[in-house]
């Protein structure tokens, strides 16, 4: 049965319905065109002063334009879900600033057409982007079928190590002791458990995230992913490059060296089940020496605490590869986006453009305390703050994050990528190795053949 | 919810339900009819009849299917989803039955005991949902710190275990519902005649010989009507998943309702979640038609 | 053995099968809500530790809950409100529309009533969460998006059906003669309603209203999905919210949880004895 013939048989049976749909849509009072809010919503801060920045802002921009904003602040997972809902009726905000929405939410908007181009917003500071972070902006339209800009970039982040140097010291070593390459430094943490065990601690040396929920896992598995040598899973025409030895080796490894110390116990068993706040919160309670994350979190939620922050809590890039040589890192992006069907697509674009002018996203990023990075290289330079020597975590991110090579994510050349993501394709490739017995190689097999399947429905011309 | 029951059984005179012939309505009568029923009528169009309509259409495209059979989440949820409702039904209202048999003591302790068995019910479910959660967390839960104070010993990973993890999902859902049922149950014994009982007693049967002979031949209607509508409940139960393994680990412990909010809100597919729902036809459809032919008898009443 | 003491053996052993059984039961109820007033009474640096008992128990978190000084409880006191708003409206309109519709299935005999309760009986069968895609889309075009409506709607659809059923049935045991007389005394159905009707069923009333009321204090799918703004959301909605918090703030998700908890565990202990006889009533009598 075509689309249309089922709406029409639908329409009979829920004639009645709809009458009272019209009913109850007529109550609702219309505003005047002239005095169109903007409807905003934002991914909640972490901390106070963070959302504190996000109303200020927005109190500005209201002043200075005259529109009224009606700002709604949300917790990520719920907003991603929320927006997916709200794109499926057409009943949308006029701007959403959505942490992951890089992974979860632009790439099949964009591929669907159910977003604005905002080309002419990074055109207002197209000179100051960063050039992954530009990258990591456009995507592929199916319906237009064309590259395009339907994200605009406000800010950044790499996965960075976190560890607690008492405990290190503890198990009788110091930060010179720990190893700078990929699988010296992560075997260094499992001989650190084993001699805090032996002391009679409760602690598990590796804090790896390994659910099949949220971003976190994805992070982790993908950067080793890349310092296995796999970061050509997708080629930038958009074409899947599974079979290509070297990519599968990578995989295969990536997850032997993900799930073999869980099995062995230097990961705690609770990890599968960790969204992402779970690694950070183990962390502030001693059950894990280190945790590699998504941004700085960790750190910086202990700023208050002068102790730990400058002194207890160590903050480190990605190690080397295994051959010595640096590995890039992937740089994940905090988009805005206009969905379409938005009532003020003007005033959201004015809106956004106000935000992104250097001094406004400067003031705003360090309010979420350089847990995430600017995308613009003039922040970094103008501001003393971002690369503080005296600061032991701000300029390692800063580094890692905006001055080292940096990849972007494989949405960007295929949205079927970021359904690889969200279905949590290698999570549940590594739950197959550490509950289902399956060898990495078998799990990596079967992952392939679902990357493939899912490659199948995203072709682009 | 309510159910009441009429005892089929000889003791009781049986009731003659009033057929008094009334006259059609006529006139004003009637408009006042019609105005009564307006807002439910208006209700089940707007907001049954359409949704299900729109549901059923969303849900209508083969390729979902499809998309669905490819999935390796979903014969995995479909089996949990028959491993709860076939373990977290019966047991629930099995372990009703026996209980409301102790609540028909008489004494203070009994009614005690009654008023607090019942707060499970009357706490709102997501706190309490919450809270299991956290007791059952593995490092840091209530019930492993009690197992580590008692022996010394890491307890079970309640949560982190596939089948440990359903299991604490099924315990979540029993905890919450069993008082409700009790109270069903309850209601349905306060029904048989005490003579009945007096009587086998004299006869010399054992408190067996009664549950087997009276109790339960008495209430086997009701308790058939309870176990399809716990049923039916329980398949679009969201919450005890949701909160208490949140499907996890590895997405092991879905279940069709769970699975369905995932497809269509965590991977943006509604039509891939409403065909994952509607999936439980097949199971969902002979459970009405038995729930119904059971009301109509009408031995049990809604 | 003599009779007398055997029958004195057998009662002991009654007396302590039950005692056991009690203790199990008493456990089994109470360990989750133990622990949730154990984490409420803990410090927030003391969550993740591995006692049994609170070490350094605290009324803090209560304190905090109550005057909102935690910033993801800055507006706990307006979601209460928002719940409070729904759960009464749901009640209400639940009464108002089971009456009505019960009254004239029942007492005036309408034609083809049996087809409403069908309808009726066909939502009773609709598990609660299938419907949340479609209810989603359909919000939507309502314009019913971020609108405790909807939540209202979604509610007072799933208990409307139990509530007539329940009131058909205690409806049942007030005599037809008493609508006959008035009708000779020359009282129009709106009248019979409000003067005989409604008077006669207060038990089922309040036991439908209260059932309404909890079931509405439970929700959590459609209350998340169909409201968004800070302004509009209910408190398990708002609670979510601590999930994603790194700051593991679950002493004062659980002290507010508590709260939360205390006005329906009021109602329900208020009207258990109308609660009981209005939900269980009808053919229990013969």
């Amino acid at each position: 049965m075509s689309r249309l013939s089922r709406r029409h048989a639908l329409a009979g049976l829920g004639a009645t319905g709809l009458g009272a749909a019209t009913a109850v849509s007529a109550l609702r009072p219309r505003r005047a065109r002239a005095a169109e809010p903007v409807t905003v919503w934002w991914t909640q801060g972490f901390y106070q002063a963070e959302n504190q920045a996000v109303i200020d802002a927005m109190a500005t921009w209201e002043k200075s334009s005259g529109t009224k904003v009606n700002l709604t602040i949300m917790n990520g997972p719920d907003l991603i879900s929320k927006m997916i809902a709200a794109m499926q009726v057409g009943d949308v905000p006029d701007l959403v600033h959505a942490v992951t929405g890089d992974r979860f939410l632009v790439p099949r908007a964009a591929w669907d057409d159910k977003l604005v181009d905002v080309s002419d917003v990074i055109a207002t500071q197209q000179h100051e982007y960063h050039q992954t972070a530009l990258e990591s902006s456009k995507f592929y339209n199916a319906t237009l079928k064309k590259h395009s800009y339907y994200s605009v970039p406000v800010k950044c982040s790499t996965m960075m190590e976190e560890s607690w140097r008492p405990l290190i010291e503890e198990a009788g070593f110091s930060d010179k002791d720990m190893p700078t390459t990929q699988d010296a430094y992560y075997d260094f943490f499992q001989t650190v458990q084993d001699r805090l065990r032996s002391k009679g601690r409760r602690i598990y040396g590796l804090g790896y995230s390994m659910a099949t929920k949220e971003a976190d896992a994805g992070t982790l598995f993908h950067a080793f992913l890349v310092a296995y040598g796999g970061s050509g899973i997708v080629l930038p025409s958009g074409k899947l490059n599974v079979d290509d030895p070297a990519v599968r080796q990578a995989a295969v490894t990536a997850l032997e060296r993900l799930t073999t110390p869980y099995k062995k116990g230097y990961v705690p068993p609770g990890a599968i089940n960790w969204g992402d706040v779970d690694n950070n919160n183990a962390f502030f309670a001693k059950q894990i020496v280190m945790t590699p994350n998504a941004t700085i979190s960790i750190a910086v939620a202990q700023m208050e605490k002068p102790d730990q922050y400058y002194k207890q809590v160590i903050t480190q890039g990605i190690p080397a590869g295994n051959d010595g040589k640096p590995v890039p890192s992937l740089l994940g992006v905090s988009p805005c986006l206009i969905p379409k069907g938005a009532k003020n697509i003007d005033g959201a674009k004015a809106l956004l453009s106000a935000f992104i002018q250097p001094n406004t996203l400067n003031t705003y990023l360090k309010e979420t305390r350089a847990r995430y990075l600017p995308v613009m290289a003039s922040i970094i330079r103008d501001d003393p703050y971002w690369q503080d020597p005296a600061d032991p975590h701000r300029p390692v991110a800063v580094e890692y994050g905006l001055i080292r090579p940096t990849i972007p994510w494989w949405m960007n050349y295929n949205p079927a990528y970021a359904a690889v993501l969200s279905e949590q394709i290698w999570s549940q490739a590594e739950a197959n190795v550490t509950q289902k017995g399956m060898t990495p190689e078998q799990a990596a097999d079967a992952a392939m053949t679902r990357i493939k399947a899912i490659f199948e429905r995203f072709q682009i011309a | 919810m309510a159910i009441a029951t009429t005892v089929d059984n000889p003791a009781v005179a049986p009731v003659v339900s009033r057929s008094v012939r009334r006259s059609p309505l006529a006139g004003t009568d009637r408009l006042w009819a019609l105005a009564f029923v307006t807002p439910y009528v208006a209700v089940f169009c707007a907001f049954v009849l359409y949704p299900v309509g729109y549901g059923m259409w969303l849900g209508s495209d083969v390729a979902s299917y499809r998309q669905l059979l490819a999935d390796p989440v979903f014969p995995s949820a479909v089996v949990n989803t028959l491993i709860y409702l076939l373990v977290a039904v019966n047991l629930k209202l099995a372990l009703a039955l026996l209980l409301s048999g102790l609540f028909m003591r008489r004494g203070w302790w009994c009614r005690l005991l009654l008023l607090i068995f019942i707060l499970p019910w009357a706490v709102p479910g997501i706190p309490s949902f919450i809270s299991i959660h956290w007791m059952l967390n593995s490092q840091w839960g209530l019930i492993n710190n009690a197992i580590w104070a008692l022996f010394q010993v890491d307890g079970p990973p309640w949560l982190d275990n596939a089948d440990l993890a359903l299991g604490s999902v099924i315990y979540a859902h029993v905890w919450k519902w069993l008082p409700f049922w009790t109270v069903i149950f309850l209601a349905g014994r306060m029904a048989i005649p005490r003579e009945l009982y007096e009587s086998a007693e004299v006869d010399g049967a054992g408190a067996l010989d009664r549950f087997f002979h009276i109790t339960f031949p008495l209430l086997g209607g009701l308790y058939l009507v309870c176990t399809l509508l716990s049923t039916i409940w329980a398949l679009g139960d969201f919450n005890s998943v949701r909160f208490i393994s949140g499907g996890g680990p590895a997405l092991s412990t879905h279940v069709l309702a769970t699975l369905g909010i995932r497809n269509a809100f965590e991977l943006g597919n509604p039509a891939l979640g409403m065909a994952t729902v509607l999936s439980a036809l097949p199971l969902l459809i002979p459970l009405v038609v038995l729930l119904t032919r059971q009301l109509r008898r009408g031995e049990v009443q809604l | 053995m003599s009779v007398a003491s055997r029958a004195r053996l057998d009662r002991r052993l009654t007396e302590l099968g039950i005692g056991l059984l009690s203790a199990v039961l008493l456990i089994w109820t109470l360990v989750p809500l133990y622990n949730m007033v154990r984490v409420a009474l803990q410090g927030k640096e003391d969550v993740f530790s591995s006692n049994v008992f609170p070490t350094a128990p605290t009324l803090d978190s209560f304190a905090t809950a109550i005057d909102e000084s935690y910033w993801l409880l800055e507006n706990f006191w307006g979601q209460m409100g928002n719940s409070l708003y729904i759960g009464l409206t749901v009640a209400f309109l639940t009464l108002a529309i089971g009456t009505l519709t019960s009254f004239t299935i029942s007492r005036m005999r309408i034609r083809r009533g049996w087809m409403l309760t069908n309808a009726a009986l066909l939502t009773y069968a609709i598990p609660m969460s299938f419907l949340a895609i479609p209810f989603y889309s359909i919000m939507g075009k309502y314009g019913l998006t971020d609108n405790p409506i909807a939540v209202i709607a979604v509610e007072v659809t799933f208990a409307t059906p139990y509530a007539i059923f329940i009131f058909k049935q205690y409806g049942a045991s007030i005599p037809l003669e008493l609508d006959d007389a008035a009708r000779i005394d020359g009282a129009s159905p709106p009248q019979i309603f409000f003067r005989i009707y409604l008077p006669l069923m207060a038990p089922a009333l309040v036991a439908i209203g209260t059932y309404a009321l909890l079931l509405s204090w439970n929700e959590y799918l459609y209350a998340f999905l169909l409201l968004s703004s800070d302004g509009h959301i209910t408190v398990p909605v708002g609670l979510g919210k601590f999930l994603n918090s790194d700051e593991a703030p679950w002493n004062y998700l659980m002290a507010a949880a508590i709260i939360y908890a205390l006005p329906p565990m009021a109602i329900y202990y208020a009207f258990r004895r109308k609660m009981n006889s209005g939900l269980t009533m009808g053919g229990v009598k013969g």
